[in-house]
């Protein structure tokens, strides 16, 4: 009880200027307090509540001392005095994880998510090529220094503060377009977490055009209003003149800037964990350059390395289209608040004008059916009438909205940004007709890439111990599984026991010989059988990094039957086999389970097309597979063969004096007649291959002999790195 | 077999053939052009092989022997499963040629020695069992329609003999009542070539045929021979074919009647079945080893009281055993002879069989001075 007073006074005392010295007293009082005189300091302790309460504004403070009411431990009055606001920032400054920012690494991952991301919606709006440069460079421990360059239109002079230090801030949320942003919260979140971490501010530089100067600004959050804060120039920022002059001022200031037309560069300080693997930057960027085969991207790691993903096209996407929200997908409270925005319009103006696909003839049937006069005015209909409209809409048939609107990245170009990519020998693509969800139009499209070694059979020893050394797994097996795309617990122990190390071993503890032997078992250890498919899920061309059970997209690759494919797959697992599957959905609205963008939601409808894409790319699959397998026996049988031709042409020209090679020869020429399929592969596989095998279009064969590289990630990565 | 080739074409000792084996290399020859004339016309060489299998034996009745049917097994070179065999049995071929033109002849084990090697440009051998080989020759006896003697093969031996008969082996005059406690080997090759038979020197009354070397052994410690004026002959379980194509001779030159004593189980029937009428995997050579008027004295399965053995001898059927008597007596030569089957059925409700060792539980000589008197004297056989 009197701990609970105590707490009421506290409060209280917040508002009262008094308060600092009374509630040092009653500290005191309390601590002090022997069991015996309790009953008097109770009653003092009351009376002073009531004085303090008496000094606030309220008035009942009175009723409140009153012996009868003294179990109550708040007030009204008492609980309304700590009632206020609570400013955006405030809250996602406490929930972060919410938006991506649960630990230090994906952190890192985030920022520089919500930066590429922003740039390339700005380009893409502004029909630029887009062209990003990504930095990372750590400045301390655990502190990193991020700075994310575009070539896009850049930011005028007013709103660079606003769009980098205020959250939900931004041009995408009220509009269905599809975009890779939708909220306007992500960079600016990712620029609190930098000040909050590290206390430096954001750096943004600017620029619209070659002439004009660029803007420079350093930011700081007011998270208690969601204001952006100034820090230099006077609280104005500062312009850098064009030409020779400015690019003096940049160097002068050691700010990072590429010189470019227009862009913009933001640099972010935060607290951050850099490591490779999955769930990394580097598969980040990765997976951006398959999804946006458009795209120029730099990178420049935190050890000094630096990869360049080329765009394997100049043709900028078409432009998306900005639809108007479709009947299906309102809510009841949205469309009452939508009526009431709606100024003097009659209820028929205002379906047909507000909504996408009411024509004046569904809109009268929908007034119909909800009983109310096309012509009402629909800012005087009430919640009734909203409720019955609401109800109206659902039992109208209304066509689908149109899906012109969604710009998917193509079939041809999901091949080229797979190949370029993801090494392999087969690669088959799918993009599905626009559907509907909830109103919402969306597009599925499924890549696959079939072939081609492991990742793990690909690591140098340098960056093996560079994985080794930045490693947070505990055991050896989890460290291989983590860092290792399509890795399975299978394989992963397969190497360990090659390589005679211990599944619990520490990783960061093997000694150089160990080190030497677990390399060469993961490069010759066979482990495309326990591989497992590895799985690249985009919305709306980005990358879902995180929680792979909880989306959709996963779930559906697991539902499907891969087995009848060609592929080994056990119950409620994704298939084993060195197989990578892209699946993209683009949709004006991605329905995501969280802020954080993690996983899509499981609507039936995108389940539906998520199984027909998968299904596409699948029976191409399959019938690659066994095409191959039927010439590989072939090839086998010929073998076979071939093996005792000589026997059998050496017998018979000894029993009736033939000439044995003579034989041998005509022999030969019945296998080759008998084998012909394995022939025609092996002379000239491309054609013919096409010709026997439909596979329709959207199929990319790489010969194997002919690419090693492609299949051997080996040359291709490893050279990069080393550039 | 590319590695040996150059030696045998060098060594140009040809042996001058007889006509048997000129037929034999005739067979040979046309094998050899079949596959060169398949393979100029582009098309898969094939050897169609009698198949030597249950289905494609009959039963003459008339004969009352097994025949071999008309079904063949077609083997083809390029059919995956079938290549190897179609290889093998070409080096068979081969190497018989050469022991044809080279005038010599060789055990089974032997001609396998000869073929094995390590295929060229494999980690292969031709041949890995002997086993494999055996069942090669034997194809290619059926395919050939030669029999193993004219293949210039021979079996290890097997079986002996011991009776008042005087034979000439390989110009060696042998007199089988002076052949001590080992008896006369009877060699895998009996034919008129090498094993001459001579009715004016055969004093024997009739053949005694046993089951083993050991029950063999107490007859002849016995002089059983001697007392009864028989020929006594064993074929250490299964007569292998030497032995059989002996007692076909033995029978038909020189008209000596033959008793078999057989354990009294589901494999000493088969051997007498097989002696009576020939087996289902040589069918093709019935006609030279059946013999139709074989007697099977014994043991019985009423010798069990009959004899009134103790309990003791007793050895109870397994399942297979079961099985087994159960196959026979369905066997077409078996099902319409009343005394087969109820001898069977009446084994079958014993539940236990008999071996002829059992009736030394009685006296050491039992069978030879009781048991096998007794029946011959009395008739008392099946036929």
């Amino acid at each position: 009880m009197a701990k609970k007073k105590k707490r009421v006074k506290k409060k209280s005392a917040n508002s009262s200027a008094a308060a600092p010295r009374k509630k040092k007293k009653k500290k005191k009082v309390a601590v002090d307090a022997s069991p015996t005189p309790r009953k008097k300091k109770r009653k003092k302790k009351v009376r002073r509540v009531a004085e303090s309460q008496s000094e606030a504004p309220s008035n009942g403070a009175q009723a409140n001392g009153a012996p009868a009411k003294r179990k109550r431990r708040a007030t009204a009055q008492t609980m309304a005095a700590s009632q206020r606001d609570i400013s955006v920032s405030e809250f996602f400054a406490k929930n972060r994880h919410l938006l991506g920012f649960d630990n230090p690494r994906k952190a890192l991952l985030t920022t520089i998510k919500e930066a590429v991301d922003n740039s390339l919606d700005a380009c893409e709006e502004a029909g630029i090529l887009p062209e990003i440069w990504v930095h990372i460079e750590q400045t301390g421990g655990d502190r990193y220094k991020v700075g994310i360059q575009d070539n896009g239109p850049g930011i005028l002079k007013k709103q660079i503060p606003l769009i980098f230090g205020k959250l939900l801030y931004g041009s995408k949320f009220h509009r269905l377009r599809q975009s890779r942003g939708q909220q306007g919260i992500g960079i600016s979140a990712a620029g609190m977490y930098g000040v909050q971490t590290t206390g430096k501010p954001i750096k943004i530089i600017s620029k619209v055009s070659v002439r004009k100067p660029a803007h420079y600004y350093e930011l700081q959050i007011d998270t208690k209003r969601n204001q952006p804060k100034i820090m230099n120039g006077k609280g104005d920022g500062v312009d850098i003149p064009p030409g020779e002059k400015g690019s003096k001022y940049i160097e002068k200031h050691g700010i990072e800037w590429v010189e470019e037309k227009s862009g913009t560069r933001v640099t972010i300080e935060l607290q951050a964990k850099y490591t490779r693997g999955r769930g990394s930057v580097d598969e980040y960027l990765e997976q951006t350059a398959i999804a946006n085969p458009h795209v120029t991207l730099h990178y420049l790691d935190p050890d000094g390395g630096t990869r360049d993903y080329p765009s394997s096209t100049d043709k900028l996407p078409p432009e998306p289209k900005e639809i108007l929200p479709h009947p299906y997908g309102v809510e009841l409270g949205r469309l009452a608040s939508m009526l009431e925005e709606a100024k003097g319009m009659t209820v028929s103006q205002f379906l047909t004008g507000s909504f996408s696909r009411v024509t004046p003839s569904v809109s009268r049937k929908i007034c119909e059916k909800a009983k109310i006069s096309t012509r009402a005015n629909s800012t005087r209909l009430g919640r009734q009438d909203a409720d019955a409209l609401y109800h109206a809409i659902q039992d109208t048939k209304i066509s689908n909205p149109s899906t012109d609107c969604i710009c998917p990245i193509g079939e041809e170009l999901i091949l080229k940004g797979l190949h370029q990519v993801v090494p392999g020998e087969f690669y088959a693509a799918a993009t599905r007709p626009p559907s509907v969800y909830r109103g919402n139009p969306f597009q599925i499209e499924v890549g696959l890439a079939y072939g081609g070694a492991a990742p793990a059979q690909n690591v140098s020893k340098d960056l093996l111990n560079e994985l080794l050394d930045e490693t947070d797994a505990r055991t050896c097996r989890q460290f291989l599984v983590n860092t290792f795309n399509g890795m399975g617990t299978e394989a992963a122990d397969k190497i360990l026991k090659a390589s005679k190390l211990g599944t619990r071993q520490s990783p960061s503890k093997l000694t150089p010989k160990q080190r030497a032997a677990l390399l060469d078992s993961m490069k010759n250890v066979n482990i495309s059988e326990g591989q497992s498919m590895n799985v690249l899920r985009l919305a709306n061309r980005v990358p879902l990094q995180f929680q792979h059970g909880a989306c959709a997209i996963t779930q559906s690759v697991i539902g499907n039957n891969w087995r009848s494919y060609g592929l080994t797959q056990s119950r409620g697992s994704l298939p084993k086999g060195p197989v990578s599957i892209m699946v993209h959905i683009a949709s004006v609205w991605v329905p995501f389970t969280s802020e954080s963008k993690e996983a899509v939601a499981s609507y039936p409808e995108i389940q539906k097309e998520l199984r027909l894409g998968l299904q596409a790319v699948g029976r191409k699959l399959g019938m690659y597979l066994r095409r191959r397998l039927k010439v590989r026996q072939q090839t086998d049988r010929r073998e076979v063969f071939l093996r005792y031709l000589k026997e059998v042409s050496t017998a018979v020209s000894e029993i009736n004096g033939a000439k044995r090679d003579d034989l041998y020869e005509q022999l030969v020429k019945v296998a080759k007649k008998r084998t012909a399929d394995a022939d025609m592969v092996m002379d000239d596989r491309g054609r013919k291959l096409d010709q026997e095998m439909d596979l329709g279009d959207n199929v990319l064969i790489v010969d194997p002999a002919e690419s090693e590289h492609h299949i051997n990630r080996v040359a291709a990565v490893e050279g990069d790195e080393e550039e | 077999m590319a590695k040996k080739s150059p030696t045998t074409a060098g060594t140009k000792t040809r042996v001058k053939l007889s006509t048997r084996d000129k037929k034999t290399m005739a067979a040979l020859t046309g094998l050899a052009d079949g596959v060169v004339k398949a393979a100029s016309a582009k098309r898969d060489p094939f050897v169609d092989i009698p198949s030597r299998t249950l289905s494609n034996v009959k039963y003459s009745p008339r004969k009352k022997i097994i025949e071999m049917g008309n079904n063949k097994n077609r083997r083809q070179l390029f059919d995956l499963s079938q290549a190897k065999a179609y290889m093998r049995t070409m080096l068979v071929a081969s190497g018989c040629k050469r022991l044809l033109e080279q005038g010599k002849t060789t055990s089974l084990r032997g001609l396998y020695y000869m073929l094995k090697h390590t295929i060229e440009g494999a980690k292969e051998n031709t041949f890995d069992e002997q086993g494999e080989c055996d069942t090669i020759i034997e194809d290619t006896e059926v395919l050939l329609s030669s029999i193993r003697e004219e293949l210039h093969l021979y079996a290890e031996n097997r079986g002996a003999m011991v009776g008042n008969i005087t034979l000439i082996d390989r110009g060696d005059t042998i007199d089988c009542s002076r052949m001590g406690s080992g008896g006369y080997a009877i060699p895998s090759i009996v034919e008129p070539e090498i094993v001459e038979l001579d009715r004016k020197k055969c004093k024997a009354d009739f053949i005694l045929h046993v089951e083993k070397g050991t029950v063999w052994q107490r007859f002849n410690e016995d002089r059983f021979w001697e007392q009864h004026n028989c020929i006594l002959t064993h074929g250490a379980g299964q007569p292998p074919r030497g032995v059989r194509r002996m007692l076909n001779r033995m029978h038909n030159e020189l008209k000596l009647p033959i008793y078999c004593v057989l354990d009294n189980d589901p494999w000493g029937y088969y051997i007498y079945s097989v002696i009576k009428q020939g087996s289902i995997n040589l069918a093709f050579e019935s006609q030279r080893m059946a013999i139709p008027e074989a007697k099977y004295l014994g043991l019985r399965s009423v010798d069990y009281t009959r004899c009134d053995l103790d309990d003791s001898v007793k050895i109870a059927l397994n399942e297979t055993d079961k099985k087994r008597a159960k196959q026979i007596a369905k066997y077409p030569w078996f099902e319409k002879k009343r005394p087969w089957q109820s001898e069977i059925k009446k084994m079958l409700s014993n539940d236990f069989k008999l071996e002829v060792e059992s009736l030394i539980s009685k006296d050491i000589s039992y069978v030879t001075e009781t048991y096998v008197p007794e029946r011959l004297a009395a008739k008392d056989w099946l036929d």
